[in-house]
């Protein structure tokens, strides 16, 4: 690695050229991810199912299992120190302290054995060695925070008294009881019902805003993204294709993948709902291309894409990256856009 | 859970009547006429028809049957033909002993099989695991009988550190009933530790890959605890119940183990009076071990809820 890619300071997180291998696949399932986020700012990360959304957020939080596992190169520098050779007992003083975590899972990502209370605030006397009983006054206070009604009774349910939706407050509460100052939701309204999808993220929303913390948020919802970004990156296969503020990758997005999830080019893709469909599919990752790994789906695909890996070049627009070799693609467009 | 008692209790009764329908006509069965044996040298055919009919042998079977059941319905559980002891006697004598052996028994096989089974767990596939898993499969394969023998040998007879046979009730003098209980309970719970440990290991694997563990680490937890709290804890409710059974069938059998270190416990008690024909006897152990078995089975099933807080509140 090149000296001189150290984060600036004021850089909450900065990755770079993460990549990750598991063992017994011949390919990189996230390769050479790079992507910085300033501190309060949010960076939404975008792409189909099985694009490496989640492995790329549990490897930053040092929760990928190795094996099979293994990140074969790559830092993550949060506020200067490098997350993925740290060892792991500093590792885990960071997590569920500075650094914290809410997963698409809430009706399996709290213990059944324990109540709610003594969860949330086992993560407070485990970083603030404070008493259990203040661990469970500050778990309180949070779960007020999440507004979950009845707090009070609330601290000596068990999960499994709880719905999807009180479950995933509750997993937010943990995650923010000690004021991280980098959040990591990955897909977190995934699994809920539609009517309780919005009023999370709303929370997650409104609770980053008044602690001022970075967050890194997995969405499927660009409706979310456009609300909530600060910054976009589009993962497709592994690799990040387009990276920038949002208004650049919503006003004027430079690579055919983003283009197609935007929607916003109608031969490759319609709009179902608020997530544009492109034809075909990921492939799988023994099936990835050589070169440009979109090259089996893109309309612009030629024969040096198949051959080549397009790198992430900085566009016209300061800090808006996209890796396609036919970016600007508006030159290549006239004939396709109706 | 007031409800399942009451069902289970219910239950017990038809299977309670079964064993003893069964232990009645196995036992008359078997070759061999209690009173020979009962009477000794005494072969006088009058005295002989005397006591058959003093002991109601002389009734139909399903009469005898009967009697005897309602003999047990208003708690007399007999006596013995021998010696004319009470059977509750003899129970409340040997009882006490099994228990001891198998209370033993059971915290040696804990003691070993649940760490194992963690470690193995934890370092899958890594040549601890391998290890242990062999030497599991080693002590589910070695008899009792013979490594209670190679121990009397080796311990007992070479070393002399300890006695090869006899029994002291920890009531009585804790450190000779430490020095008589701990060769025989290691016997008995090596066997189980080797069963624990692979229900263990397989309990563990299949919680370890859990959501919820994936959240404990996200806490920040070092992994001793997220292994020893998050995860043991939910991998401890199989082992529970399946310790709660294991308990019921050293009460049961242990007979082998009992012979081989000459302890007059249960084991020693129902094979002496198989081998002397004592019907009294043995239909009172019977009936006092299936009972002992199902109250274990229940104790497993009101532990299961008790440690299972999905199950408690509903
Ligand atoms: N434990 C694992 N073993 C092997 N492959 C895995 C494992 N976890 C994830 N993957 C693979 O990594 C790729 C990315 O997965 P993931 O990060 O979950 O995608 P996303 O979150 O974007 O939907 C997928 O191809 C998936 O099959
Ligand atoms: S590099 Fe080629 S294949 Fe890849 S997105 Fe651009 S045009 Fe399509
Ligand atoms: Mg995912």
């Amino acid at each position: 690695m090149e000296a001189g890619v150290s984060a600036p300071t004021g850089d909450v997180l900065a990755v770079d050229e993460l990549t990750i291998r598991f063992d017994g696949h011949g390919v990189d399932l996230v390769d050479r991810a790079s992507f910085r986020l300033g501190r309060g700012e949010t960076l939404c990360l975008v792409g189909e199912s099985g694009c490496g959304k989640s492995i790329t957020a549990l490897a930053v939080m040092g929760l990928l299992a190795s094996p099979p596992a293994r990140i074969t190169r790559g830092r993550a520098l949060f506020q200067g120190e490098d997350l993925l050779s740290m060892p792991r007992k500093p590792l885990a003083d960071l997590r569920g302290n500075r650094l914290a975590m809410i997963f698409q899972e809430p009706m399996t990502s709290l213990n059944p054995a324990f109540r709610i209370g003594d969860q949330i605030a086992e993560a407070v006397v485990r970083h603030h060695g404070v008493s259990q009983q203040e661990g469970r006054a500050r778990a309180l206070d949070v779960l007020r925070r999440v507004r979950i009604p009845a707090a009070e009774k609330r601290l000596d349910a068990y999960p499994h008294q709880l719905s999807g939706g009180m479950r995933q407050r509750v997993m937010i509460a943990m995650a923010l009881v000690n004021r991280p100052d980098l959040l990591i939701a990955d897909e977190p309204t995934t699994a809920l019902d539609v009517t309780i999808q919005a009023q999370i993220l709303a929370l997650i929303a409104e609770l980053q805003r008044e602690a001022g913390m970075a967050m890194i948020l997995v969405t499927h919802d660009l409706g979310v993204v456009a609300e909530v970004a600060d910054r976009v990156a589009v993962m497709y296969a592994g690799r990040f294709v387009e990276t920038g503020p949002v208004d650049a990758i919503f006003s004027d997005p430079q690579h055919p993948y983003a283009l197609g999830l935007i929607g916003s080019l109608p031969s490759l893709g319609k709009r179902e709902g608020r997530l544009a469909t492109i034809a075909g599919s990921v492939p799988p990752p023994q099936r990835f291309p050589a070169g440009c790994r979109f090259a089996t789906r893109c309309p612009f695909a030629d024969e040096r894409c198949a051959r080549e890996v397009p790198p992430l070049v900085e566009t016209s627009t300061p800090g808006h990256q996209v890796a396609c070799f036919k970016a600007p693609l508006e030159i290549h467009v006239g004939g396709l856009a109706a | 859970m007031w409800s399942l008692i009451l069902r289970r209790l219910l239950v017990a009764i038809p299977t309670l009547f079964l064993v003893m329908v069964f232990v009645f006509i196995l036992q008359r069965m078997l070759p061999g006429d209690p009173l020979l044996v009962m009477a000794g040298e005494e072969r006088d055919p009058v005295v002989l028809e005397e006591l058959r009919k003093l002991y109601g042998f002389d009734r139909p079977i399903p009469v005898q049957f009967l009697i005897w059941l309602r003999e047990v319905a208003t708690g007399n559980f007999g006596a013995s033909l021998r010696t004319g002891a009470p059977v509750t006697e003899l129970i409340a004598q040997t009882l006490p002993v099994t228990i001891q052996l198998a209370v033993a028994s059971l915290i040696i096989a804990l003691l070993i099989g649940i760490p194992t089974g963690v470690l193995s767990a934890v370092k899958k596939g890594t040549w601890l695991d391998y290890l242990a898993n062999a030497i599991s499969l080693s002590g589910l394969s070695i008899p009792n009988f013979w490594l209670g023998i190679i121990l009397i040998l080796f311990v007992s007879v070479n070393l002399r550190w300890l006695p090869a046979s006899g029994f002291v009730s920890v009531f009585d003098d804790p450190v000779e009933a430490f020095r008589t209980t701990i060769m025989p309970a290691f016997v008995l719970g090596t066997g189980l530790a080797a069963t624990l440990m692979r229900h263990t290991r397989s309990a563990m694997l299949e919680v370890l890959r859990l959501d919820y563990v994936r959240t404990a680490r996200a806490k920040g937890l070092l992994e001793s605890k997220v292994i020893l709290k998050h995860a043991l804890r939910n991998a401890l409710v199989p082992i529970v119940t399946l310790s709660t059974l294991l308990f019921g069938q050293l009460l049961a059998g242990a007979v082998l183990t009992e012979q081989v270190f000459t302890i007059p416990g249960f084991g020693k008690l129902i094979v002496d009076a198989v081998f002397n024909r004592d019907y009294g006897v043995v239909q009172g152990v019977v009936l006092c071990t299936a009972v002992a078995f199902i109250l274990m089975n229940l104790i497993a099933d009101v532990l299961y809820i008790v440690i299972n807080p999905r199950l408690r509140t509903t």
